[in-house]
């Protein structure tokens, strides 16, 4: 009995359970690490997902809760991708067949006036959107998002939206009618599920919306699911293609993507969505192409360049440099001048190494590392446990990057760094005639009567010379 | 409350006087457009015939996408108006859930002229009175009567 009244009781808090029901309408484009970090505490399968998520979803959107959430926010990313595509002369296209829809919204019963009004403010933001595309120096994303933040506005166009997606399966009975049980007819359903104005999207409103606006723009729509089913990812469940005239899909269209939890919308977007900011973020890029450029390739700086190749293609890093507002520093702390704890005696530095990107997860732009070049026992060290110390005044790097390197050619028997870090001084090595067991029984060696080139081994002193070269290395690093 | 809202409670007002309902006469003031006064002629073949109605239909903010509130001013005794000071009617399209944002004033107007011929006691507000209307129908017509004669004369 307990347990039915507990029941009962559950079930009561359920449906009386309001989502939270504030924030923007819609919200800033944010790194999808913050749903990562989100779920970091939650479910295991959520917790899965969503880290795996960034990876190939960098941003996404939030919505407010409202019970529009899922109108809103393919009315939103159909706006925003229809600048995204860059082109004026699609907004008038878009326009004008929005607006020969009105036929179909008088078939299913809406009178032009009382959807005029609706219909008005979707066409004026498409006019205001074209004027800002081709005004230099103007930021039609930002206004897309202040007026979806206009209630009035807002609820007009996704009211439009929603009042389209009800005349489209009004006007297309045999496709939907099969998925409209419980209700005696179309037009039945689509006031209760479309018009009324609190209804959550369904998925029968998805894929009307998407046939009636999204597709005959020549957009692709797809919808993901983070829930608890099992996986790794999440999970596509809906994509809707766009056809060519001809009827053949087209090929990589734009893509409108919604990430869906139950019962809410956000919007989605691959790192790739957004190529066009990338140039205008100066100071990040030329701080990492000023350092690549400024080490010797050839030098001991390779794996370095080789780091910050990496770095680019880390999404994280991709999307730092497209919105340098957000902080989505791994490290929150503010960048460390980091000096490696000494493990023993301290080396005889010659002057403040210049800096290295390399140990930071996301370089700092203008505040160097001072940064233990000979030992790599400090690269450890660092990696663990950034030591923060005052900030110096970055030193002079063109003068003085020359110097470390030229040192430490000058003292092979310097412990480590050849040794440790793999293509470190990689040069020398080949020259080393270093065999393994393996190696030298297969016939891969010419010393093996199976090679080719076979060469019997001979004793030479000048390879027993050579050979004796590591020893002496190894002694002198104890 | 938006421009687009206010031309269109401008717009609906110009619709509701080209085709006027019978008995039904609304106060509009310019100044406050969201608040429309409207006097009610109690519907003739009705049990509140004879008697005149003052109601209130406030428009939200959020209006068109959330739902006029209509309250009677003047007691009734009817199974769907709260009978306490607010006079609260709310059912059927009036319902925020329900409301649809290309719903019409005049088509609200209608609903209550509807419900004041032939009162839904299924969504009663006042269940002793909607009780009374389905199970003892000349007690309540006695009843309704009666208060058309004390209050809404």
């Amino acid at each position: 009995m307990a347990h039915d009244d507990e029941l009962a009781q559950m079930q009561r808090l359920s449906n009386d359970y309001v989502p939270e029901d504030t924030g923007p309408l819609v919200g800033e484009r944010q790194s999808t690490t913050e749903l990562t970090a989100e779920y970091a505490n939650g479910d295991p399968i959520y917790r899965t997902k969503t880290a795996a998520l960034p990876r190939k979803y960098a941003f996404y959107r939030r919505c407010r809760g409202d019970g529009h959430c899922g109108w809103r926010a393919i009315a939103f990313s159909y706006f925003e991708t229809l600048i995204r595509v860059a082109d004026v002369g699609k907004l008038d296209v878009e326009q004008v067949r929005l607006k020969s829809m009105q036929n179909l919204l008088n078939a299913a019963g809406h009178s032009d006036d009382i959807v005029g009004d609706f219909a008005e403010e979707t066409f004026g933001l498409m006019q205001e959107l074209a004027i800002l595309m081709t005004t230099p120096n103007s930021d039609p994303c930002e206004h897309l998002l202040r007026n979806f933040n206009d209630y009035s506005r807002s609820m007009a166009i996704v009211t439009h939206f929603k009042l389209l997606a009800s005349a489209w399966i009004q006007a297309h009975p045999d496709d939907y009618l099969p998925f409209v049980l419980d209700y005696p007819d179309l037009k039945s359903y689509c006031e209760e599920n479309f018009e009324r104005a609190v209804c959550e999207i369904d998925h029968v409103g998805v894929a009307a919306l998407s046939e009636a606006v999204v597709k005959p723009a020549g957009f692709a729509l797809e919808v993901l699911y983070l829930d608890r089913s099992p996986g790794d990812e999440i999970n596509h469940t809906y994509r809707a293609e766009p056809l060519a005239q001809e009827g053949f899909p087209i090929t990589n269209p734009p893509t409108l993507r919604l990430l869906y939890r139950p019962g809410h919308y956000d919007v989605l977007y691959r790192a790739e969505d957004f190529p066009v900011v990338i140039p205008p973020q100066a100071p990040i890029q030329v701080a990492l192409v000023g350092q690549t450029g400024r080490y010797d390739p050839g030098a001991i700086a390779a794996p370095i360049h080789d780091y910050s190749d990496l770095l680019l293609s880390i999404p994280g890093a991709k999307m730092w440099e497209a919105q340098p507002t957000y902080d989505f520093n791994l490290n929150p702390s503010p960048p460390p001048q980091v000096v490696p704890v000494s493990s023993y005696a301290p080396v005889p530095t010659p002057a403040p190494p210049p800096a290295e990107p390399i140990h930071d997860f996301v370089p700092p732009p203008h505040a160097p590392q001072v940064n233990s070049h000979p030992a790599p026992r400090h690269h450890s060290i660092q990696l663990e446990q950034p030591v923060a110390l005052p900030v110096h005044p970055p030193p002079p790097m063109s003068l003085e990057r020359g110097l470390p390197m030229t040192i430490e050619r000058t003292e092979p028997f310097r412990p480590s760094a050849y040794t440790l870090e793999p293509g470190f001084g990689a040069n020398q090595m080949h020259a080393l005639p270093f065999q393994t067991s393996i190696f030298r029984n297969s016939h891969y060696n010419t010393a093996h009567f199976l090679n080719p080139d076979f060469q019997p081994e001979e004793w030479s002193p000048g390879a027993e010379y050579a050979t004796s070269n590591r020893g002496r290395h190894k002694s002198a690093s104890q | 409350m938006s421009t687009g809202a206010k031309k269109r409670i401008l717009r609906e007002y110009a619709e509701c006087q080209n085709d006027p309902l019978p008995g039904v006469k609304i106060n509009f003031d310019e100044q406050n457009m969201t608040k429309w006064e409207i006097l009610m002629d109690g519907p003739d073949q009705s049990v509140y015939a004879g008697g005149h109605y003052k109601l209130e239909i406030n428009f939200p903010n959020e209006y068109p996408f959330k739902p006029p509130v209509v309250s009677f001013k003047t007691k009734i005794y009817h199974p769907n108006v709260s009978n306490d000071d607010k006079g609260s009617m709310c059912l059927g399209l009036l319902r925020p859930e329900e409301w649809k944002p290309p719903n019409k004033v005049i088509s609200v107007l209608h609903l209550i002229r509807n419900l004041l011929i032939e009162p839904n006691p299924d969504d009663a507000i006042e269940l002793s009175i909607a009780n009374d209307y389905k199970t003892n129908r000349a007690e309540f017509d006695k009843t309704a009567k009666d208060w058309v004669k004390r209050y809404a004369k």
